[in-house]
This record gives C-alpha cells, sequence and structure tokens, in this order.
C-alpha cells in the first residue's frame, strides 16, 4: 500500500483543492494519503467531504510557505512548513512520495534539504509534463522534458543524467520498454549547439541503455519524435513556459476574433475541437504532476493553480511510481551506466 | 430511613438499568444491495448462507452482550428492519448462524401496504421505524438505557432522532404529528404515532445513536443532529466510543480490530487512521484514545507509529495502573499520569438542544 504525503497548504486553492483531492483518493481505496497542513482548518473541511479515514492521515504543520514570498528566506525561516513536515515523513519512510502544488524553487529547495539525492546524482531535475501529437498508435500523448528550471546549466554529464532519470520513469508510468530520448536543441546535425551539446550528443548516442533519437528542434517539441526531451534548466524553462502560455494566446485570440463579425464567431466554433486540443496542451489536471527527480523519493509537483482534480492525478500518478518501482528503476540505470 | 438501611449492612445498590440495542438490519447489520431492483430481488431470494455480515459487525453484537450480562446488567437486543416478513426465515437463520442471541425483530408488513394500493408508502421509513420505536419502548422498563444502530442509506438518522426527542420529551406529539405529514407518512401511522407518543412516559432514553456510513455520506451532513448521533465508517469505530461510553472494554475493541484484520484484510494503518478520525471529529476524547491504542499496539492491531514523549509517558501510567490496579500509591500515579498526559482532546461539539427538524425533514423531502 503506498503512502503519499500531500503537502495541503501548496498551491492557490490551498487547502480545499488538496482536502477534496485526498478525500476523493481516499475512495478508491489502495492509496494512503497524509495530509499535511494546519490540522484545525484541515479537519471541518475533511468533514465537508465524503471519505474514507481508513485512507487518510492528518499530520500537522502549523506554518505554511507563501507564494509570494522569497522562497529562499521562507524554507529557511519556516521548518515547521508543511511542506518541510511532508518531506520528513518522506525521509523518515512514513511516505513514499510526496505530493505538493508550492512553488517550485521552495519546493526543490526544500527537496534539497531533506532528501538525498541519489547515487550518481550531481543535481536533481525538475521535469515539465505536457501534452503532444503521438507518432503512431499508441504512443503515450505526454511527453516529458526535463530539466526544466532546477538549475540554469547543465553539462553534457548531467544531460546523460536527465536522460537516464527521463528515461526509467517514462518507462515505468508509461510502461513503453525504451522510451525515445531527443537532445533540445537549434539544428539536426550532431554539431549543432555548440560545445556542450554536441558533447552531450555524442555521448547520449554512446549509452546502450538510452534509446538516442538526436536533436529535436523546437517545431518538433509537440510531436512524437521524442517521449522524453532533455535540456539544460534556462532553456527547459522557457520551452515550458512556452507550452504553458500557447493554449492561454490561442484563447484570447480566438475571444479577440469571436468579438470581431459572426462570420468568425461561426468559424471559431467549426475549429472548437481543435482549440480543445490545443487547451489539452496544457490541461495540468489530466497529467496532475510533474517529477522532481534525482532524490531518495519521489516529489511529483502540481501546477500550483491545481485544481482538486489535477491533485488526485498527481497523487495517483505518485502512487503508481511507488507501485513500480520508479525510484529503484532511476537508480539502477545510472548505476549501470554512470 | 437511612439509618436503617445503616443497620441492615449499608444501603443496597439499585440494579443497573436495562440496556437495549436496538439493529436496522439492511446495510447496518447485513451487507445488503438493495439500491436496485435486482438488489431487491436477490436479497428476498438469499439463502441466510449467502448473506454477509458487515465487517466486525457480529463480534461487536455478541460482545455488547457478554459485557452488558457481566456487568449484571439486564440487556436487550433488538432488530428493526424495513424488509418484509418473507424473508424472516433466512435473516433468522443468518444470525443463528452469526451466533447472535436476540430478543425480537420486526418486520415491515410490505404485503398490507400492496393490498391497500398504499404503493408509495412501501419504501416509506420514517413513519414505521418511529411507529415500531414506540411502540417497543412502552414494552420496556423505566429507566432503560437505548442504543440505536441505523446506516446512513434511507431515514436512519431522522427516524431515530425523531424517536428520541420524542421519548425524552423535546418533541410533542403534535409537533411530530406535524412532522411525520410533512414528510408524507400514510396518515393512519401518523395518528397511531400521535397516539403513541401522547402516551408516552418522558425519559432521556437514547444514550447514542450510531450511524453506518455505509455510503460514505460526509459526517458534516449529519451535524444537525447533534452530538448524540454519531456517524462511523467502520465497526471498530463504533466498538471505540462504545468503550469510551464504557459499554465494552478495551479487550472487546481489540476483538472487532482483529476480526477486521483477519476477515476483512484491515492493515494496521487503517485501523489506526480510523481511531485517529474519531478523535479528530470529536467522539472519544484523548484519554480513552491513549488507552486503547496502547493495548491495540501491543497487540499488533495498530501500526506503531512514532510516539511523542507525552504519549510515551501515558502508555506508561497505562501500563501501571493496569499492573497495580489500586486506587492508591502507583495505581494512583499511573492514572494521574495517564490523565495528565494525554493529549488534548478537540472541543466536544456543543450539545443540541433542539434539532431543527423542519429544515432536516424539508431537507429529506428535498431528497438531498
Amino acid at each position: 500500500m503506498p503512502t503519499v504525503a500531500v503537502d495541503a497548504m501548496g498551491g492557490e486553492f490551498a487547502p480545499g483543492a488538496a482536502v477534496s483531492a485526498v478525500a476523493e483518493v481516499s475512495l478508491l481505496a489502495g492509496i494512503e494519503c497524509v495530509l499535511v497542513g494546519d490540522a484545525a482548518r484541515l479537519q471541518p473541511m475533511l468533514e465537508e467531504c465524503r471519505y474514507n479515514p481508513e485512507w487518510v492521515r492528518i499530520e500537522h504543520a502549523e506554518e505554511a510557505i507563501g507564494a509570494d514570498e522569497d522562497p529562499r528566506r521562507a524554507v529557511r525561516a519556516r521548518r515547521r512548513s508543511s511542506l518541510a513536515v511532508a518531506l520528513r515523513l518522506a525521509t523518515a519512510g512514513e511516505a513514499d512520495a510526496v505530493v505538493g502544488a508550492g512553488t517550485p524553487a521552495a519546493v526543490l529547495l526544500t527537496c534539497a534539504r531533506h532528501l538525498a539525492l541519489l547515487g550518481g546524482v550531481r543535481r536533481p531535475a525538475l521535469s515539465a509534463v505536457y501534452s503532444r501529437t503521438p507518432e503512431y498508435a499508441g504512443q503515450d500523448p505526454l511527453a516529458l522534458l526535463l530539466d526544466a528550471g532546477a538549475a540554469l546549466e547543465a553539462d553534457a554529464d548531467d544531460l546523460v543524467r536527465f536522460a537516464l532519470m527521463g528515461g526509467a520513469y517514462a518507462g515505468r508510468i508509461s510502461g513503453v520498454p525504451a522510451p525515445r530520448i531527443g537532445l533540445l536543441n537549434v539544428g539536426p546535425g550532431p554539431q549543432a549547439g555548440g560545445e556542450v551539446l554536441a558533447e552531450a550528443h555524442r555521448r547520449l548516442a554512446a549509452v546502450a541503455d538510452i534509446n538516442f533519437v538526436g536533436n529535436v528542434q523546437g517545431h518538433e517539441l509537440l510531436g512524437g519524435k521524442a517521449d522524453v526531451v532533455v535540456t539544460g534548466g534556462f532553456a527547459g524553462r522557457v520551452a515550458a513556459g512556452v507550452i504553458e502560455g500557447l493554449a492561454e494566446v490561442a484563447g484570447g485570440v480566438a475571444a479577440a476574433a469571436a468579438q470581431q463579425n459572426w462570420r468568425w464567431r461561426l468559424g471559431l466554433s467549426m475549429l472548437s475541437q481543435g482549440f480543445e486540443r490545443l487547451r489539452g496542451l496544457t490541461d495540468y489536471a489530466s497529467y496532475g504532476g510533474a517529477p522532481i527527480l534525482g532524490f531518495e523519493r519521489l516529489f511529483l509537483l502540481a501546477h500550483p493553480r491545481s485544481s482538486a482534480a489535477a491533485i488526485v492525478n498527481a497523487v495517483k500518478v505518485a502512487s503508481r511510481a511507488v507501485s513500480e518501482g520508479v525510484v529503484e528503476e532511476i537508480e539502477s540505470a545510472l548505476s549501470r551506466a554512470v | 430511613m437511612a439509618a436503617w438501611l445503616r443497620a441492615e449492612g449499608g444501603p443496597r445498590e439499585a440494579a443497573p438499568p436495562r440496556v437495549v440495542f436496538r439493529w436496522d438490519l439492511d446495510k447496518t447489520y447485513l451487507k445488503s444491495e438493495f439500491e436496485s431492483l435486482r438488489g431487491l430481488v436477490k436479497i428476498s431470494l438469499e439463502k441466510a448462507e449467502d448473506k454477509v455480515a458487515a465487517p466486525g459487525v457480529t463480534v461487536l453484537l455478541r460482545s455488547l452482550r457478554r459485557v452488558a450480562e457481566q456487568s449484571g446488567r439486564d440487556v436487550r437486543v433488538y432488530f428493526l428492519t424495513g424488509s418484509p416478513p418473507q424473508i424472516a426465515g433466512a435473516i433468522e437463520r443468518k444470525l443463528q448462524m452469526d451466533g447472535i442471541v436476540y430478543d425480537g425483530i420486526v418486520f415491515k408488513d410490505q404485503l398490507q401496504q400492496l393490498m391497500r394500493g398504499k404503493f408509495r408508502h412501501l419504501r416509506e421509513q420514517v413513519g414505521y421505524k418511529v411507529t415500531e420505536l414506540l411502540k417497543a419502548r412502552r414494552e420496556e422498563p423505566e429507566g432503560a438505557r437505548e442504543y440505536l444502530f441505523g446506516d446512513d442509506w434511507e431515514s436512519d438518522p431522522l427516524a431515530y432522532s425523531l424517536y428520541a426527542d420524542t421519548v425524552a420529551g423535546r418533541l410533542s406529539p403534535e409537533d411530530l404529528e406535524g412532522l411525520l405529514g410533512a414528510l408524507r407518512v400514510d396518515p393512519a401511522l401518523v395518528g397511531r404515532v400521535r397516539g403513541l407518543a401522547a402516551g408516552m412516559p418522558r425519559a432521556e432514553a437514547v444514550a447514542r445513536i450510531f450511524i453506518n456510513l455505509e455510503r460514505r455520506t460526509a459526517p458534516a451532513r449529519l451535524r444537525p443532529f447533534g452530538p448524540r448521533l454519531v456517524p462511523t465508517f467502520n465497526y471498530f469505530q463504533t466498538a471505540a466510543c462504545l468503550f469510551a461510553e464504557g459499554m465494552l472494554g478495551a479487550a472487546d475493541v481489540a476483538a472487532v480490530a482483529r476480526s477486521l484484520r483477519d476477515d476483512s484484510d484491515y492493515a494496521p494503518a487503517r485501523l489506526a487512521n480510523s481511531l485517529a478520525d474519531l478523535q479528530r471529529r470529536g467522539h472519544i476524547d484523548g484519554s480513552a484514545a491513549l488507552s486503547l491504542r496502547a493495548g491495540l499496539r501491543e497487540d499488533g492491531l495498530l501500526v506503531a507509529a512514532r510516539t511523542t514523549a507525552r504519549e510515551r509517558f501515558a502508555a506508561w501510567g497505562t501500563r501501571l495502573l493496569a499492573r497495580t490496579g489500586g486506587a492508591k500509591g502507583p495505581g494512583a500515579l499511573g492514572r494521574g499520569l495517564t490523565r495528565l498526559l494525554a493529549p488534548p482532546s478537540p472541543p466536544a461539539p456543543a450539545p443540541a438542544a433542539v434539532v431543527d427538524y423542519r429544515a432536516l425533514v424539508a431537507q429529506q423531502e428535498a431528497g438531498e
């Protein structure tokens, strides 16, 4: 029975979204959730929901890290924050994975403070999960991009490690035996992108455990060429931000166009399926959360604007990752290749 | 008089009042599926061997009778069901198979309603249950204390609460008549209920109403019924509450927990979470939970979670108390420690002096 700690106080809709999500998960039976946060607020909220207490624990934490706080200072000052308490539960073995919707910087800093890195990992990677157009029937409609901002720079060594970690995660979660790994780059050739990327290209192609498909350029990112795209934190953060902003921009353009005249409105309604597809690109409710890879325990980072449905999915993914032994698989992939 | 009693060797202790346990059957004692027509047909054709009791309920029911008898109390166990008498044979056989000793069982005569063409009243439960409860109450001696057990599928919370407040005198026969009328209960039955209520000696008879949350109804929805009504998610929670009420011993709660573990795959973590939930909802206080936890952990029935210094001290106090058993010396110290070091309980919900039945009836009629 996997136990997932949920930081109830992180995110824009905290703690209501987390409480509703945990209540819903408890009815499915089979995943124990530990709601971490202000017990005096969580309990009455839980009692408003249909839930099964046999699968819910509440761990009191008197503090929380706010979205508008300086993450470094807040993490140092709030040792009893819900995030820190959730991670302490993971360190103590009382939780197998952690889910939270706090700000990525605060989450990464707190993870680094409480969790040990896996052997062979020099720096953790923050992932972004995004919807893409599959290339063949049965291909997972979701792809993984890492690093999406844990560190600004990465050398060739880091990129190889990201590929191993991302490949192990995607292999277990998507059930793809050999996920296709691509390197985000500005051109198709092995020498494109400068010294670091050329070196990374050479080494990725040489590792037997990695199903390397070459460089992935910007226009290929949303296609099915690669299941896992590796890049440095700076480019990854920019790419993830662009994907996230796409649907918003398209939605705005469509709304403005619809106001112009009835012909445009008619045309847009005919394209509604396409807009739905575009919205799917950033529908974080459908995939729940993005994993932070490289630590001894898995952290599923949900979007700060996550609804209860998104957190439910994040908890399910976290539980699946525990059952499928994702962390152990990452550790073993790293030890084989590095 | 006092002097005479002393001359006779001290005042004679009054016999403890009778304790009555009234149980609903489907979804409370039995895991029945009456939410579909298919389920209803299945129930009526089922043999005793096919009927399944809710996890832990048989151990709980047997323990309640045994503990009451051992403490010298006169005890009665009754069943009140909305099922028709045609299935009586299977039910009685099932209870016999489960080793349940009971003193009576009332079935709903659906056939009579059918003959009268009262199809709407076939599924009506509030009027039927209040009538039968009031009738049954007349048979009880003065001072009999009742524990009622139902579920969240139909209208047990409302029917049981109406009955409890009518007997207690908080609800007049006229008010009860009005409420049943609003619920569109068979007028013939309403008149009968009014007559029964009018002749009822007033007594605070109902100690607790336990509602088995089989549908997982949000507990907050049952809060308007007041603290007398305890919604529980499994019979381990019910047993823990009854332990806090003094109706069961810690070993009996452990027996219920063991049956859940052995027969229904309840892991120790699920039991620990259930107990913590009950405590957080204010239905069991800190010291009762603490003493239960210590024993259950020793039996391996609860997960051995991290304990605080306060809990370790209190557990030590409990052990000391159990070993010495005395009121003086180390025993008293143990008891004092247990009490002092127990974690602070959440404040008990304020007793609802008056249940707002008009709102509850309106809710029920709106199908909420």
